[in-house]
């Protein structure tokens, strides 16, 4: 049973251990083989000697019949149990940036930037990686051009060739929906949560007495400025088509 | 510190709308825009200039390399501080979850070995005191 109390807690050592001489076990047992994937404990141990293994408490001593046994490691006042983005203030951020749907593209982030930046870099070589696996050469000054050197960037008339017309295309830009303006139509009554209805609101209008009066007005004057009109008691095959 | 970046951001600006303004010149190039292109060329330059000035400012600034992936591949800078946030979040509750379920172990074998080794574990509290309230 004591054999196993003391495996327990020989486990909970971080560092391995180095040898039984190292160690100052009794002789005829070697200490339990150590998990290679334990990570170190927080707080070193004070006293601690390079590769021997840490240091222990005189066998026998304080902490008898408790064999490897240590202090406990100083403990952390930020651990994981802490929401660290509170911690660190950071909600506003969240909220920006985990409460809103973000746009995918880049052309969402750098929306006055003109070309096609949406592409990947690398197909045509303005990738950032290849900037900083090949870097320009820095270093030299910049200086205006002078006269004889613009000679140099005199440039024939006339359009560009067909290659390289594609450079400053830039894509289409999704305009908003803007809202319609209102025609100035007769002076409506209030509308009411029920007038909302466009159909309603179609039919409100058909309904409506004078317009009705002005429809047959036009129909009529239609009618009679017409070279097929029979007279004013013919009916035409127009007059039922709305104006 | 805001300030240095919405200089930067405006020598960005002005030389990316010149260089555009520059290539409206050179699409369909007139004699007469030869001074146009001249003036563009040397504007370029000194918008260099200040681009180069504002490096002073902004040397103690570090970008990770990650956001480099994103932008080569035409997606939004954003994304990954929000990836980041994401994953913050996620290793913290992971690591919440760990402390928890260890500290709930712990208190429960203490008392299941008070149980059955009582005399062994008032020596051992007495060693290491009462454990601190998780």
């Amino acid at each position: 049973m004591t054999e196993i109390f003391s495996t327990l807690f020989g486990q909970n050592d971080a560092q391995p251990s180095a040898g039984p001489a190292g160690l100052g076990f009794a002789a005829g047992k070697p200490p339990p083989p150590m998990p290679s994937n334990q990570a170190p404990v927080a707080a070193q141990i004070p006293g601690q000697l390079g590769d021997e293994g840490p240091t222990l408490r005189k066998p026998g001593a304080m902490n008898e019949p408790f064999y490897l046994l240590r202090e406990l490691p100083v403990g952390n006042e930020l651990t994981g149990n802490t929401n660290l983005i509170t911690h660190y203030n950071l909600e506003h951020a969240f909220n920006k940036f985990c409460g809103k749907k973000v746009k995918e593209k880049l052309s969402n982030f750098l929306p006055e930037l003109p070309g096609m930046i949406d592409c990947p870099g690398v197909q045509d070589g303005s990738s950032l990686r290849s900037l900083i696996e090949k870097p320009p050469v820095c270093g030299n000054s910049f200086s205006p051009l002078t006269g004889a050197l613009l000679t140099g960037f005199r440039l024939h008339t006339g359009p560009l060739p067909e290659q390289y017309r594609l450079m400053h295309i830039q894509p289409p830009k999704k305009k908003s929906k803007q809202k319609r303006n209102p025609r100035p139509l007769d002076p409506l009554p209030p509308e009411t949560p029920s007038d909302s209805d466009p159909k309603k609101k179609k039919k409100k209008r058909d309904d409506d007495p004078d317009r009705k009066k002005k429809k047959k007005d036009k129909k009529k004057k239609k009618n009679r400025h017409s070279p097929d009109h029979p007279g004013l008691t013919g009916s035409q095959p127009n007059s039922n088509s709305l104006r | 510190m805001a300030e240095k970046f919405d200089n930067l951001e405006e020598h960005l600006e002005k030389f990316v709308e010149n260089i555009r303004q520059l290539g409206i010149i050179v699409s369909d190039f007139q004699p007469s825009s030869q001074t146009g292109l001249n003036q563009k060329l040397n504007f370029m330059i000194s918008g260099l200039q200040d681009i180069e000035k504002c490096r002073q400012q902004l040397h103690d600034i570090n970008v990770p390399l990650e956001v480099f992936e994103y932008i080569d591949q035409g997606r939004n800078p954003q994304l990954y501080t929000k990836e980041c946030l994401e994953r913050a979040l996620a290793k913290n509750e992971q690591v919440k979850g760990k402390i928890d379920t260890l500290t709930k172990f712990k208190s429960l074998l203490i008392s299941e070995l008070g149980k059955v080794f009582p005399e062994e574990m008032a020596k051992y509290k007495a060693i290491h005191g009462e454990d601190p309230p998780s």
